[in-house]
């Protein structure tokens, strides 16, 4: 196999198991954000902002490895 | 003012690195676009090799290009943000006529900017050091806002002899972002020294009463932290920008795709790829407004964790 079968390859595979940590993160997130909300419905508007910051940044990790995959795909 | 200054020297740091277009991971890979010397003949003749590369259409449309005989759509799309801001912002100032009561326009700049003291500044860096950051936070706020809104309207370009779609978000560029994450660092620094003085800046960075045996590791830890917080800025924001266009450009370019086997099939794709096109864009709209606010909201905290040692 060249090397450019094996870059796809592993950008296929990188790919997938970027997207599954980067969900089962956020879906945590989202599991213990909806549990505090439903708890405490009057620290709905804290919780939602918090909510955000932290599923932005548990994005920003994963456009990380994002972006390998797209240059090992790309190049 | 001071977002007149930051524009000012924001156009500096893209300028120079637009130069050397090298710079970031997704220029490298523009193996295949036509450079600013390039004829029209060479341009047509790697549009007609688009079927062999569908990788390298994708990054011909989301990575810089030529447009208007100007060298640089993401530096165009840069200076027409920032002429958009301070023009917004001028305007709001202008509305308030000499009372307390803004109009039209001032109403909505200064809901955006009360938003920004009041939860992301405040809270974060304290109150009178959090004052005096304030127009810098809300100079990174409506330029990332304003740019990214700006990526989503669609424009038409000029460039060697044809029409084409350009619009894009100068935040998707890897040195727009490179020189917003340079002024944050700039600013964090900036927030420590004038506090402390240049020694105890950075003495400040590790505890005080830890065990001596910490110190070894401790000081590479935050001596590289002070360097990552930016860097990871720079590359949450360039990628969210990035990935957006390149899913509604992916979305677009499968109905060509569909087209070349049979052109019942670019028919059939075409209203579904517009309807998903149309829904990814909406949510850009979305993560517009949120990356704008967790680049604020993150530059905010770090220079808070400078101003304030909590240590």
């Amino acid at each position: 196999m060249d090397p450019k079968t094996l870059a796809f390859f592993a950008a296929g595979i990188g790919a997938g198991l970027t997207i599954m940590g980067g969900a089962a993160g956020i879906g945590r997130l989202a599991a213990a954000a909806m549990e505090g909300i439903a708890r405490q419905p009057n620290a709905a508007g804290d919780i939602r902002g918090a909510m955000i910051v932290a599923a932005g940044l548990i994005e920003g990790v994963t456009f990380f490895a994002l972006v390998v995959t797209a240059i090992l795909a790309f190049k | 003012m001071t977002a007149l200054l930051l524009a000012l020297l924001l156009q500096a740091a893209p300028a120079a690195a637009a130069a050397a277009p090298a710079e970031g991971p997704a220029a490298r890979a523009e193996a295949t676009a036509p450079l600013p010397g390039q004829t029209a003949a060479d341009h047509d003749d790697r549009r007609e090799r688009e079927e062999e590369g569908l990788g390298q259409v994708i990054m011909h449309h989301v990575t810089d290009q030529p447009v208007f005989g100007l060298p640089s759509k993401h530096l165009l799309y840069f200076v027409i943000s920032a002429l958009l801001v301070i023009a917004g912002t001028r305007s709001a100032v202008r509305s308030y006529r000499g009372g307390l009561v803004p109009h039209g326009i001032g109403a909505a700049v200064e809901s955006l900017v009360l938003f920004v003291r009041d939860e992301i500044a405040l809270p974060n860096i304290g109150q009178d050091d959090g004052r005096r950051f304030t127009p810098l936070l809300c100079s990174f706020f409506f330029f990332i806002l304003v740019a990214a809104l700006l990526g989503l309207v669609p424009l038409p370009g000029y460039q060697a002899g044809h029409w084409f779609f350009a619009s894009t978000t100068a935040t998707g560029n890897l040195a727009v972002t490179m020189g917003l994450a340079l002024v944050s660092f700039a600013a964090q620094q900036y927030a420590g020294i004038s506090k402390y003085g240049l020694i105890r800046h950075f003495r400040n960075l590790v505890p005080s009463g830890l065990p001596v045996l910490l110190l070894p590791i401790m000081i590479p830890v935050e001596i590289i932290s002070m360097f990552t917080k930016p860097f990871a800025l720079m590359i949450r924001l360039f990628a969210n920008m990035l990935a957006g266009h390149m899913v509604v450009t992916t979305l677009i370019l499968l109905i060509s795709l569909m087209a070349q086997i049979h052109w019942l099939g670019g028919v059939v794709m075409a209203p579904v790829s517009i309807v998903l096109s149309v829904f990814i864009l909406l949510l850009e709209v979305l993560v517009a407004f949120i990356q704008a606010y967790i680049f604020t909201l993150l530059s905010a905290i770090f220079i808070g964790m400078y101003a304030h040692p909590a240590h």
